[in-house]
């Protein structure tokens, strides 16, 4: 029986073909002169595919554990993920108090630079993190979920301050959105009013490890499509 | 028998409270208001830092405009404007707080709105630096001011639809539990027992640690 | 292998055909030359990702009819509540003509927390912890004025000892708050090193702060009747080394800017501010002070221990960028000298006086005015006799500057906005509060 064996070397990635060979050994033989355009043989559905049916891996309609990503992660995942890990570019979204202390980590005394995390992008395109620092406001939600809709994938996202993770001091209040994950996913929640800079760099940390484990929100919710709840009932 | 009088910390002593200050002999401010705005300015009242007047709505902008072009007044610098809700049967008032070089003291002007239809004139005429104030109080509590160029809403939405420091305009959640409702549990005893909190409040001085 | 099933073919991906279904056409390659007629046919309005086109609504007043009817070649751009300025979130609709400004709206409230209805629910010293976040970066300020507001309603005077503290704790904060207009000027025309030195100064005086009063930023130290902790050793060792080298942190910045050619092209002549139009809109402060008119609470209405301290009330001529600039560098050192005078006759003694944990002022009304490095920020406090204050009114400096926009940014070049704007020093948590 074929077996797919996971690639050990790095020169398994540079022929990917030669997995698809060693599946169909039986036909090696006929397959050392270029096959006619008609007679490739390329899977339509992962259902057809008895590789994938072998490691239980077909119900997902592109070939994958059905609701978690790889587990085994390739080298290439893994580098790719230290990558994004190292360099996650936050956007510039200081909204209020908490921004200073966000300006604070960036700036030399908490170096945040250390960590890749300095340039701070003024245009959503080019970012990978929000950092939602300070208070959320109803009429400042409309913009800042334009802004996290318009950042493009991965994309993950702070909550930076206890105003973002639960409304905060202003719980009460009429025009404060009690916590940002009323309108948008966040992975990782830094408390405090505002947090310590070294509390916003214990945050990070705390995302770089989502970002190699591959946990968080953006994981699933790239695999099962946005979800945002409308914020428009239900913000209070 | 005499009291035996602890001795008060210093502290103590200074946290008792004075008496309120008694208005003010007529400093010089006080003498011009009152010969120079006789039927106007009522409710004349001082402290030791300000002097307070009332004016009715219809002569505010005279009265301001002289209290800034005349050079015994010279109050050439407005320093605020705010709206005071006094309650559904009540009325709101538009208070000015007026700074002056040649008098020690801040002015107060306070005018009454009425509360069914607030409306009153606008100062923008006098300083334009009330335009942010006065759209600030329409946006609040929703007094109109007559002569504003620019009366929209500033800092809500513009298609909001209530005025949110109106003393009817309660807070959701808990405005039934708010001090200002009646709930002061502070200051009830029986509800300083924490065990009606629960395991965690109760137990929360027993040796041992968390867990 | 699957025998029981035919090869499945790669079907490929068939191009879309620009000719209607019953005719067989090849997708035409359209020829260069005739991409000019295209080019030049005329085309509907264009609208960019950052022009907002006029609002769908009627406008409501004379100044909003004013502002966004469009004239021949005008363009309104948005420079929304995202921007790379750090003021914080606010939205500036400009009218240009070209590159020029021509009218600004400025759209505010999009932090607009409801302090001054919260403040109404609660008591007297938990009013401390909603007006940190309202100018933060100055909140000592913002809890001084309420703090006298009360004591004046109250009846009390707080102990010499807690003014000393207090008027020490206010100047250092002056101290950060200036020295981060400096950098934040810098940057909002694009220079990325006055920020860091900045910062650097800021998180010195920051750390004195947190050994004083246990917090970074919002600090919740002002009490009704004193402060809250009395000065400690760890201040006063991180004091004497922090006095030691803060001139030389501010000259490195100052080395930077004051002199710079780029810096001086960019501000010198910008927003020209005169002393009467300052007057006229409601600006104060540091603002009004490069204007000409030597206006300061701390010696018009002086509260605190501001009488015993000596120090003179500077003005600039010119009341543009520059002079406002040279304005807060000169406050800055001014504090830096109140600072000194302050730890040189600091009396013993206590530090809070006793007042009950709830207070119940008597009915009465109070109003109590503080120098904020952004202007006169006050608080007008009303009290029904209960442990709540029953209007709690704040009135933020920022707020009243804004004001000054539409009035001198037409004539100036988009780019200039956030250079003007950036010399007036807003924050925004206070104007919105």
């Amino acid at each position: 029986m074929a077996v797919r064996t996971p690639a050990k070397s790095s020169k398994a990635l540079l022929e990917p073909a030669a997995t698809e060979l060693m599946v169909t050994a039986p036909q090696a033989s006929t397959m050392l002169t270029t096959p006619p355009p008609d007679q490739i043989i390329i899977p339509d559905a992962a259902g057809d595919d008895p590789l994938l049916a072998e490691f239980g891996m077909e119900a997902h309609p592109q070939g994958g554990f059905h609701g978690l990503l790889e587990v085994i992660p390739t080298k290439a995942d893994y580098i790719l993920d230290l990558i994004r890990a190292n360099s996650l570019w936050p956007l510039l979204s200081g909204l209020s108090c908490c921004a200073i202390e966000m300006m604070s980590t960036a700036t030399p005394m908490n170096d945040m630079d250390r960590f890749g995390m300095f340039p701070m992008r003024a245009s959503p395109r080019q970012a990978d993190v929000l950092i939602v620092a300070g208070t959320l406001t109803t009429k400042m939600a409309g913009p800042l979920v334009r802004l996290w809709a318009q950042m493009p994938e991965p994309k993950w996202c702070v909550a930076m301050g206890t105003c973002t993770t639960s409304g905060g001091r202003f719980k009460r209040s009429y025009s404060v959105v009690q916590g940002v994950d009323r309108v948008m996913p966040v992975d990782v929640y830094v408390p405090g009013c505002p947090p310590r800079p070294e509390g916003l760099i214990y945050g990070m940390m705390k995302l770089h490890e989502l970002v190699k484990q591959r946990r968080g929100e953006w994981a699933t919710y790239a695999d099962r499509g946005p979800e945002l709840r409308s914020w428009e009932g239900d913000v209070r | 028998m005499g009291h035996l009088r602890r001795p008060r910390s210093r502290a103590a002593l200074l946290g008792r409270r004075r008496p309120l200050t008694a208005p003010a002999s007529a400093g010089p401010l006080v003498r011009l208001l009152t010969d120079r705005f006789a039927g106007t300015v009522t409710d004349l009242w001082t402290d030791e830092d300000t002097v307070e007047v009332q004016v009715p709505g219809d002569q505010i902008v005279f009265t301001l405009r002289t209290l800034r072009d005349d050079p015994d007044f010279a109050f050439f610098f407005l320093a605020d404007a705010a709206a005071v809700d006094y309650g559904v049967g009540n009325r709101f008032e538009v208070v000015y707080h007026l700074h002056s070089d040649r008098h020690p003291t801040w002015l107060r002007v306070r005018v009454r709105v009425n509360r069914e239809n607030p409306v009153t004139p606008s100062v923008t005429s006098l300083w334009e630096g009330a335009m942010f104030h006065e759209r600030e109080m329409y946006d609040m509590m929703g007094i109109v001011f007559e002569g504003n160029r620019d009366l929209r809403r500033i800092y809500m939405s513009p298609d909001y639809r209530s005025f949110p420091q109106r003393k009817d305009f309660l807070l959701p959640d808990d405005a039934a539990d708010s001090p200002s409702a009646g709930n002061r549990p502070l200051e009830r005893p029986e509800t300083w027992d924490l065990t009606r909190l629960g395991d965690a409040a109760a137990h929360r001085d027993e040796p041992g640690g968390p867990l | 292998m699957t025998t029981t099933k035919e090869p499945r073919r790669a079907k490929a991906p068939a191009l879309p055909s620009v000719a209607p279904a019953g005719q067989a056409e090849e997708p035409r390659i359209p020829d260069p030359l005739e991409l000019d007629a295209a080019a030049t046919a005329p085309r509907p309005e264009y609208y960019g990702f950052d022009i907002v086109p006029p609002p769908d609504r009627p406008p409501q007043t004379e100044r909003e009819r004013e502002i966004y009817t469009l004239g021949d070649g005008e363009m309104l751009v948005n420079m929304g509540p995202q921007h790379p300025s750090t003021h914080g979130v606010m939205r500036l609709v400009l009218k240009v003509r070209g590159e020029v400004v021509i009218d600004l709206d400025p759209v505010l409230g999009y932090l607009h927390r409801g302090i001054e209805k919260l403040c109404e629910n609660a008591t007297y010293t938990t009013v401390m912890t909603y007006v940190d976040p309202m100018d933060y970066m100055s909140a000592m300020h913002n809890e001084h004025a309420p703090a006298i507001a009360f004591e004046k309603l109250y009846g009390i005077k707080a102990p010499r000892r807690a003014e000393y503290i207090r008027a020490l704790v206010v100047e250092l904060n002056r101290v950060f708050s200036h020295g981060l207009m400096m950098g934040f000027l810098a940057l909002d025309m694009g220079g990325l090193t006055p920020i860091l030195y900045s910062f650097i100064n800021r998180d010195q005086v920051v750390d004195l702060l947190s050994a004083i009063s246990g917090q970074r930023m919002l600090f919740n130290f002002f009490r009704v009747g004193g402060v809250n902790f009395d000065v400690n050793d760890e201040f006063l060792s991180r004091l004497g080394t922090w006095r030691a080298g803060v001139l030389d942190t501010i000259e490195m910045n100052e080395k930077i800017l004051t002199e710079n050619e780029i810096f001086g092209a960019r501000t010198k002549g910008m927003g020209v501010l005169s002393g009467q139009q300052a007057i006229d809109l409601g600006v104060s402060g540091p603002n009004l002070r490069a204007s000409g008119v030597p206006f300061d609470v701390r010696r018009a209405h002086p509260y605190s221990i501001y009488p015993e301290l000596e120090f003179e009330v500077i003005t600039q001529e010119g009341g543009d960028t520059y002079a406002r600039y040279l304005q807060r560098v000169a406050e800055l050192k001014q504090s830096i000298h109140l600072i000194d005078q302050i730890v040189d006759r600091m009396p013993h003694g206590p530090v809070q006086a006793q007042v009950p944990g709830i207070i119940r002022p008597r009915p009465g009304r109070a109003y109590a005015a503080v120098e904020s490095p952004r202007g006169l920020y006050s608080v007008y406090a009303i009290s029904d006799g209960g442990p709540n204050p029953y209007r709690f009114r704040m009135r933020d400096p920022s707020f009243i500057s804004l004001q000054v926009l539409p009035k001198l940014m037409p004539g100036h070049l988009i780019a200039d906005t956030m250079a003007v704007m950036a010399s007036f020093d807003p924050i925004m948590g206070g104007v919105d509060k």
